[in-house]
């Protein structure tokens, strides 16, 4: 087992390094560069010129790259251009934002979709299940901007109740702590909203699936006939076993709890890391996109990882056929 | 597990529920808020070039002079200057009572600093090219902390309008790399208001300078709040959580009716163009392309586009410009005289209807940039306004930064046929880079326009230093390329901005804005 994390750990290297090529080169496919923003009739070519070769643009792209994976290794990720402040400063101001943000509206997601898919399996082809299904389907194909502008409408500008954007109100700058915790929980209602009315459908369904194959399985029958109750059968013997396939869903997950949302943080204008590394593509802003890819192919292999030592953890079959 | 998740919906449920009808809890006496569409990306004037860094630095930081509302460059740390009889040599008088918000007097050292920075290839400023002439840079020298002395190569006329960069600190930035100083996260300035704080992708606030030379503000705070779309900043605006917000034309209407907001319209200094290749061959034509200005009405695109919040374009320079000339050939919307001009050029219409010479169809490409609805639109609007008069107009959408890479080819003709884009002009009308024949292929004339003409009065404009001659002289440039049709020049965009009831002190509407003298306005109290 642990010589199995330390094969896969130890491959991470290789697999990084991949990583950041393909990206690097594809990123410099892409037409156009940073100077492109400060086009106007005012800039003169030779000072834009000035400027690329200032950030070094003017080196062939596979020596740009070496630069790159030079600084890397010395645990320098690079300094961003325009905004000029170093690509690790600028991510980690916003990861608290957008952990939180996708954390809780994860949190959520499974509150819901748990219940959801269990009731859904348990009445499989009945009305409920028919309920919860076409929901889901809505849920899933609900355009999430649309959605967003639609609860700003409802929550904020007919009944007031809640504010549209921003993650803290700049004029309670000076309540004590409880009041700005509760201000920022104010400003999360309406996107955790959001995303969960969006994501539940697809977790569910899984949760569905999983439930209906194990309830078919001759242990739920054995439970039964042992006459406990269904609410036991179900929520203990049942739901254990449906609930393996989700951590690996979940293990995929972890990378999007640091990536952000981009559409939802930008309607509700919530400081996070999808705008971050958006806006990085747009301004081709290459440290910065480098950076973020570097750091999200890290977390989606960690993230496979933590999956399938949960995996084997919680399911001692898959434990014993690891065993090399 | 079910207790924390118990605590979690609970704490969820009480702030839902604990507040009541309104969305604001915070005190807002004295505090303006704005919203910005852009992430804010460096507070500094001599680096940043993006409007919503400029609009934080614009009350952050002074310049020797600024524009009035009128958009006349006025005083501001300079309080007067002199111009030798030469035209070479700028000596300006600093006032003497500007301190830093540190406490720090401000002097002609200063400003020195400033200028010699931008100057210096090291430091990633943009705005280097506005003190170099024909390649040598402008040399600036502090005679004593109150007087600073510019000595230009050769007059130039534009040099009075650049002077009202944002001064910085030299105490503070000294030695420093001003690139990554972190003076850009926490600025120093001797503006109308401090630097408080900066929350990326969120805020930036800023409070009352006491101490401000031009008299203290009467607010007491603003905040910049960053909402990137634009529906979320109407109903920012609708729900009393920002009290400025621009409006797209298509939601004026809606701007109207809200309670307690006042909705302004004005001009820019901006006009959008369809652009003609002049290289290819069917538009080194002139009759082409005075066919294509009067089949070309301007006023159903603008109705179409805008509702009518716009105005239509005759030539290349804003109404609102002090050079304009309304005595220009307009091309008023004329089919007829589009076909004989045509029939005139040899075009004649084939069986298919479109027009043909010698076996080659009459039809072009046009290019806009995705994303920009605006100028989509118009595209789609101008095909099938030119194919009433037999021309074939394909349209190609394009990524920014793809249509830039078209139009910056270094080579000698450039792939495309036209081009829907629009030019932002400064407040001087020297526009040598956009039509000087030296400006293409590497430059901003991408249309590769050439009039000899117009060389010359773009030079002479660059050197004559009196307001009268040089107003005659870019009154001629416009009539000259009115005339040409280079560009089909298409509409001047309308302003649109909502401002609460609750805030005074405006200044007029024009380009330079709504709140040119920041530190005059005030917020109405118990509102």
């Amino acid at each position: 087992m642990y010589k199995h994390v330390l094969k896969r750990l130890v491959s991470i290297i290789p697999l990084l390094i991949g990583v950041s090529i393909i990206s690097f080169f594809v990123m410099h496919l892409a037409p156009g560069d940073p100077t492109a923003l400060f086009v106007d009739p005012s800039v003169s070519p030779h000072e834009l010129a000035r400027i690329r070769s200032n950030w070094g643009l003017d080196h062939p792209v596979h020596v740009q790259y070496f630069f790159w994976l030079k600084n890397v290794l010395r645990g320098d990720l690079g300094t961003a251009y325009i905004i000029n402040r170093p690509v690790t400063e600028l991510i980690a101001e916003r990861i608290p934002a957008t952990l939180l943000l996708m954390a809780t509206s994860l949190f959520f997601i499974l509150l819901v979709s748990i219940p959801l898919g269990v009731l859904s399996a348990y009445k499989k082809g009945r009305g409920l299940d028919n309920i919860i299904s076409v929901l889901s389907f809505l849920g899933m194909s609900i355009p999430s901007f649309w959605l967003a502008l639609m609860l700003m409408l409802l929550f904020s500008v007919k009944l007031g109740f809640l504010p549209s954007s921003g993650m803290s109100d700049p004029l309670l700058a000076d309540t004590s702590l409880p009041g700005k915790l509760a201000d920022i929980v104010r400003h999360m209602v309406l996107p955790v909203l959001t995303m969960v009315i969006i994501g539940f459908a697809g977790l569910t369904r899984y949760i569905r699936s999983g439930t209906i194959e194990v309830l078919g399985q001759n242990y739920i029958k054995a439970a039964r006939a042992k006459g406990l109750s269904e609410r036991t059968v179900l929520f203990k013997h049942a739901l254990r076993n449906s609930l393996l396939p989700v951590i690996t869903i979940l293990g995929m997950t972890i990378p999007d709890l640091f990536a952000g949302a981009f559409i939802i943080e930008t309607i509700f204008a919530w400081p996070g890391m999808g705008r971050l590394g958006i806006g990085a593509v747009f301004s081709r802003n290459y440290p910065l996109i480098m950076g973020i890819v570097f750091i999200s192919s890290l977390l989606i292999i960690l993230g496979n990882l933590a999956a399938d030592v949960l995996y084997s953890v919680a399911d001692p079959r898959i434990r014993t056929e690891g065993k090399d | 597990m079910k207790k924390t998740i118990l605590i979690v919906i609970s704490v969820f449920l009480s702030a839902c529920l604990g507040c009541s009808g309104s969305i604001k809890t915070g005190k807002n006496i004295g505090t303006l808020t704005f919203t910005l569409g852009g992430e804010v990306s460096i507070i500094n004037p001599v680096l940043s070039s993006d409007t919503a860094s400029s609009a934080v630095e614009g009350v952050i930081f002074s310049g020797l002079t600024k524009i009035n509302e009128d958009l006349e460059i006025v005083p501001d740390i300079a309080k007067s200057w002199t111009v030798s009889a030469d035209g070479k040599t700028y000596t300006f008088y600093l006032r003497d009572d500007v301190y830093w918000h540190d406490g720090e007097k401000l002097t002609a050292y200063d400003a020195k600093f400033t200028f010699d920075l931008i100057l210096d290839p090291k430091v990633n400023s943009v705005r280097r090219g506005d003190y170099i002439i024909d390649g040598i840079p402008i040399r600036f020298e502090a005679r004593g902390p109150k007087v600073l002395r510019a000595m230009l190569p050769k007059p130039f006329a534009p040099f009075l309008g650049r002077v009202g960069m944002g001064i910085l600190p030299k105490h503070l930035l000294e030695g420093k790399d001003i690139n990554t100083a972190q003076f850009n996260r926490a600025p120093v300035g001797s503006g109308p208001f401090i630097f408080k704080e900066w929350i990326s992708a969120d805020r930036v606030v800023v409070e009352r300078n006491p101490r401000y030379f031009a008299g203290a503000p009467k607010i007491e705070k603003i905040v910049f709040k960053i909402i990137p779309d634009e529906n979320a900043r109407f109903i920012a605006l609708e729900t009393g959580q920002t009290d400025v917000c621009d409006i797209p034309a298509k939601d004026y209407k809606r701007a109207k009716l809200l309670k307690r907001t006042n909705v302004f319209e004005y001009d820019s200094l901006m006009y959008v163009y369809l652009g003609l290749n002049q290289k290819r061959e069917i538009f080194s034509d002139k009759k082409v392309r005075q066919a294509l200005a009067y089949a070309t009405d301007k006023q159903q695109l603008i109705q179409l586009i805008f509702n009518g919040l716009a105005s239509p374009a005759y030539g290349p320079m804003s109404p609102v410009g002090w050079t304009y000339n309304d005595n220009v050939e307009k091309y008023d919307h004329n089919v007829q005289k589009a076909e004989k001009l045509l029939d005139e050029a040899g075009w004649f219409m084939g069986k298919d209807g479109l027009r043909e010479k010698k076996g080659k169809k009459l039809e072009f490409t046009i290019l806009v940039n995705q994303g920009n609805k605006e100028r989509e639109k118009a595209a789609v609007i101008l095909q099938w306004q030119y194919k009433k008069i037999g021309v074939k107009a394909n349209i190609r959408v394009m990524e920014w930064s793809s249509l830039l890479r078209i139009l910056n080819a270094k080579s000698t003709e450039k792939d495309f046929d036209a081009v829907i884009i629009g030019w932002s002009l400064g407040i001087d009308p020297d526009s040598y880079s956009i039509w000087h024949s030296t400006q293409y292929p590497l430059g901003l004339n991408f249309i590769g326009y050439s009039n000899r003409d117009v060389d010359w009065l773009l030079e002479k404009g660059r050197t004559t230093l009196n307001r009268r001659a040089r107003k005659k002289i870019y009154g001629d440039i416009q009539q000259i390329i009115a005339e040409e049709q280079p560009y089909i020049f298409l509409w001047y965009p309308h302003s649109i901005v909502a401002v609460s009831d609750r805030i005074g002190g405006l200044s007029k509407p024009g380009p330079a804005g709504l709140f040119v003298d920041i530190e005059k306005v005030y917020v109405k109290e118990n509102y």
